[in-house]
């Protein structure tokens, strides 16, 4: 029997659709072109403006230290969560669980809106506190699915086999349930990791002065069409450096 | 028999199902006993409680006069092999094995000693280094083995041991457990529904169904004198036929009439007293039953009657018949090289049988 | 007695942190946009004090009415758009090694993990007047010399169809990891060609994800307005976008928490509904 190729096809079709607007865009930021039109020949020059952005860089430090406090927060939110919505099985779980999975379906823009109702109303000051709040509450749900996963597929006979063998509840907890459960921590905070990292319509309605992130900064630039090039530049190193955190997580994930 | 493991009047529900029900049992120090039931039958609940993974309602559990009801597992004497062997993926077989010493705050070289001294034992010496998910299905099995029995415990719980092994690795695994039980001499709680590996692997079984005990004794009192129609059922087959207690001719003998047979009464051997009279259940193993040609003479002191083959299949080692009698169906199972091994369907044959080989038992008990 | 009741607080305990996070920053904030809709708006672009229904009149504007109209057609193809897409590249996961898989999985996933707006960026640069790809479709004659790929409709779907394309992905994918692949096989077997198959055997076995899907990609366009107003036309205003602008540059609070409002009970109450079905449906299966 033939199997039908066109799955095969359209898989890498996709595949390459994904990514030829990266590929563009990394080429272009080798392109002496300034506005990435046509290939005008090679230049590291939209490397060195990038050097002494210094704005742009600020913005790419504040974004990461939103993004760690964000996905460390939800981490930890996320894990006790599903720790939660896995063990019980009750009324109470059963609304916690509709809690958690809405704002996972709730467009972007009306969570925006939500918080800065809510910040506005209780007279606080947007800024970089609001966004992490913002950035917590979209991540919680998305880590507590991924530990959720993990936790589905743990073995609780071994923790049995763990007392069994000697141990106390919070030692079985300690040495067999944590070290198997934490690469789907992790792999949960990595996603959070890079949502936050991503986020900026949610980001846009609850930051104020003083809290450019990366994304909101970016979108200032393409706005005003503003050394468009650097943009490329930056997106270049940022993409290589999603790419290795990627295939990190993935390693993770396939490890346990 | 001293009363090392004491199970006395233990009760266990879950929800409004009651799962085990007043079940007393005693078991010897050193013993390698059985819970033989069908699945559902309350016997791996009532491991899990001599584990002490659950808390029974009522009743208590004595181990060495000590009573360990509610004791935690972690500081119960005792060590389970699980059914899907729980073994840590995150550490080697090594870790594995060390686990529980490092539990109890072994010295490391104390622990090396002891885990390399079992892991000789169970012939794994050579992939100490190895993570779990590189191990075949029996070595894996082994591991469990050796991480229980690295504890010295009292009472070693094997929770359906053989299940998760093909056939051949099984019966190799039979004979290493028997002999793993002789050299660490330990008391083994097996949880099985196999009879076969109830039968093979132990001195006494413990028949069970929904949560209450049919039946305890050893291998050969439950197959041949089972007190109960489960237990006749549960372990090997049997034919069953229903007839009524007519005459006692002599003490320890009784004859009993099957309706629909020509030939009986029969006439059995019989150790309980009967009433005459009364409508009983006459039990008698395929294995037991001797077929030959009508036409061959009869043994003196044989029960027989005449039937007509209506099923042959060939199982290599024996031949099991279907034979149709009057209104009943009798199943016989003969060796090869036996007397009517090679029989055909639609022949006409004199089934026999010794009165030593069938058993009566009243028609309430069992149901 | 005693023993359940403590299991009750220990539980409560552990929900506590995420269910008060979520109830603060999550109910509260959706509760207050649906009140705020009915609170007058006060000239600094802040909210005033007391009661009004004025804000509504703003759902019967005309030209509010052709936006939305837009809205739920552009969302509705870029749905089916990705479903397309996403169906038989499942289908395809699905029937590879699970090494293979997980690398194609890697693939799809990496390029959503670079920064949104560096995509939509991307796409611009692509698109652009003096881009590739216009100078190809010139060069072939397609597109006629002045024309332009960008602002237009057309542009906004494809963005929206390439955003959303992994939230189609990944539940049809989980979904098709789980169908059993020999249902195909015994499909052909009896008589059925590979599309047949496909549509009668695969597309049922994996409804659950595409239901999931569907809602995900639909409800996700339905709030969009970053792709209309960055690659597309001046006409191209999609519902988000009148939202945003009635936040940031009307100031206007109450009014866009009108529209929001509007749009949150669009997007809870089929889900709460079918959640709830779902529930009623799971214990009439249980005996």
């Amino acid at each position: 029997m033939k199997r039908s190729r066109i799955p095969v096809l359209l898989t890498w079709g996709v595949i390459a659709f994904l990514f030829a607007p990266l590929l563009v865009l990394v080429v272009n930021s080798f392109n002496a072109s300034r506005f990435g039109g046509a290939w005008e020949g090679f230049t590291w020059r939209w490397y060195q403006q990038l050097q002494h952005a210094d704005d742009l860089w600020q913005s790419l430090a504040l974004t990461l230290e939103i993004a760690l406090a964000a996905s460390f927060a939800s981490m930890v939110l996320g894990t006790l969560a599903a720790y939660v919505l896995h063990r019980y099985r009750s009324r109470l779980q059963s609304a916690h669980s509709i809690l958690i999975t809405l704002p996972l379906f709730m467009p972007d823009i009306l969570m925006g809106i939500s918080l800065l109702s809510l910040f506005v109303l209780g007279g606080v000051e947007t800024g970089v506190l609001t966004i992490w709040i913002a950035h917590v509450t979209f991540c919680l749900g998305f880590v507590t699915m991924v530990v959720l996963g993990r936790l589905q597929d743990f073995d609780f006979t071994l923790l049995d086999a763990a007392r069994d063998l000697g141990a106390t509840r919070a030692r079985a907890v300690r040495l067999v349930l944590l070290p198997l459960l934490f690469p789907g921590v992790l792999a949960g905070g990595l996603l959070a990791f890079t949502l936050s990292l991503d986020d900026y319509v949610i980001t846009f309605f609850v930051s104020g002065p003083g809290s450019t992130t990366l994304p909101l900064r970016v979108a200032g630039m393409m706005r005003t069409s503003r050394s468009l090039p650097v943009i490329n530049a930056l997106s270049t190193l940022l993409i290589i450096v999603t790419f290795v955190l990627a295939t990190f997580s993935f390693r993770l994930h396939r490890r346990a | 028999m001293d009363d090392f493991l004491v199970i006395d009047r233990v009760s266990k529900s879950f929800g409004s199902q009651r799962v085990v029900e007043e079940v007393s049992l005693t078991i010897a120090r050193g013993e390698a006993f059985s819970l033989l039931g069908p699945s559902g039958c309350g016997k791996t609940t009532l491991l899990r409680m001599i584990a002490g993974f659950e808390q029974p309602e009522h009743g208590r559990i004595l181990l060495g006069g000590r009573d360990i009801t509610h004791l935690p597992p972690e500081r119960r004497p005792v060590n389970t092999v699980f059914q899907n062997y729980a073994i840590f993926p995150h550490l080697t077989v090594w870790d594995n094995v060390a686990f529980g010493l490092r539990m109890e705050g072994r010295s490391r070289e104390e622990t090396r000693l002891e885990v390399e001294r079992m892991l000789e034992l169970v012939r794994l010496s050579a992939h100490a280094k190895k993570m779990p998910v590189h191990l075949s299905g029996g070595q894996r099995q082994r591991v469990a083995l050796a991480r229980a029995l690295v504890k010295r415990p009292e009472v070693l719980l094997l929770d359906e041991p053989l299940a998760a092994l093909d056939l051949k690795l099984r019966q190799h695994m039979l004979a290493e457990l028997s002999s793993l039980h002789a050299q660490v001499g330990a008391t083994f709680i097996y949880v099985t529904h196999d009879q076969g590996e109830a039968l093979s692997l132990s001195n006494r079984v413990a028949v069970l169904n929904e949560g209450r005990v049919e039946q305890i004794g050893t291998p050969e009192e439950v197959y041949e004198s089972p007190s109960s129609k489960f237990t006749a059922a549960f372990i090997g087959d049997t034919n069953f036929l229903t007839g009524t207690t007519v005459s006692a001719p002599h003490e320890g003998c009784v004859h009993v009439r099957v309706d629909g047979i020509d030939g009986s009464p029969w006439i059995v051997t019989h150790r309980l007293p009967q009433v005459l009279g009364q409508t009983v259940r006459l039990m008698v193993r395929p294995e037991k039953i001797h077929l030959s040609p009508q036409s061959a003479a009869v043994n003196e002191g044989m029960n027989f009657f005449s039937g007509i083959i209506d099923e042959v299949a060939y199982f290599g080692p024996h031949t099991r018949y279907r034979i149709r009698a009057g209104v009943h169906a009798i199943t016989a199972q003969i060796q090869h090289g036996q007397p009517g091994s090679t029989l055909a369907r639609g022949d006409q044959v004199r089934v026999s049988f010794h009165p030593d080989s069938a058993r009566v038992m009243g028609m309430e008990v069992g149901g | 007695m005693r023993k359940s009741l403590r299991a009750g607080s220990v539980q409560w305990l552990l929900t506590l942190p995420s269910l008060a996070w979520l109830g603060v920053f999550f109910v509260i904030p959706c509760a207050l946009v649906l009140l705020t809709a009915f609170r007058p708006a006060d000239v600094y672009g802040g909210v005033g004090r007391g009661w009004t229904t004025e804000n509504l009149t703003v759902l019967r504007d005309p030209a509010f009415v052709s936006v939305l109209w837009r809205t739920v057609w552009v969302s509705a193809v870029t749905t089916l758009a990705c479903l397309a897409l996403a169906l038989p590249v499942s289908l395809h996961m699905a029937r590879c090694g699970p090494r293979q898989r997980q690398w194609l999985l890697l693939l799809i996933v990496i390029p959503f993990l670079s920064n949104f707006l560096i995509r939509v960026f991307a796409w611009k640069s692509l698109l652009h007047p003096e881009g590739p790809l216009t100078r190809m479709l010139a060069g072939l004659g397609i597109l006629t010399e002045h024309a332009t790929l960008l602002n237009h409709v057309g542009t906004v779907l494809l963005l929206m169809i390439y955003t959303q394309l992994p939230f189609a992905i990944l539940p049809l994918y989980a979904a098709a990891e789980k169908f059993d692949l020999t249902l195909l096989d015994a499909a052909r077997d009896l008589g059925a060609g590979p599309w047949c198959a496909f549509v009668q055997i695969f597309v049922p076995g994996v409804r659950r994800g595409l239901l999931s899907a569907a809602v995900m990609v639909f409800v996700c366009s339905l709030g969009q307005y970053v792709i209309p107003q960055f690659v597309g036309g001046v006409y191209d205003e999609m519902f988000g976008n009148q939202i945003s602008r009635r936040v940031f540059a009307e100031r206007n609070l109450p009014q866009a928490c009108v529209l929001a409002g509007a749009l949150m009970l669009a997007v809870i109450v089929p889900m709460l509904a079918s959640a709830l079905w779902q529930r009623l449906a799971r214990r009439e299966a249980a005996p």
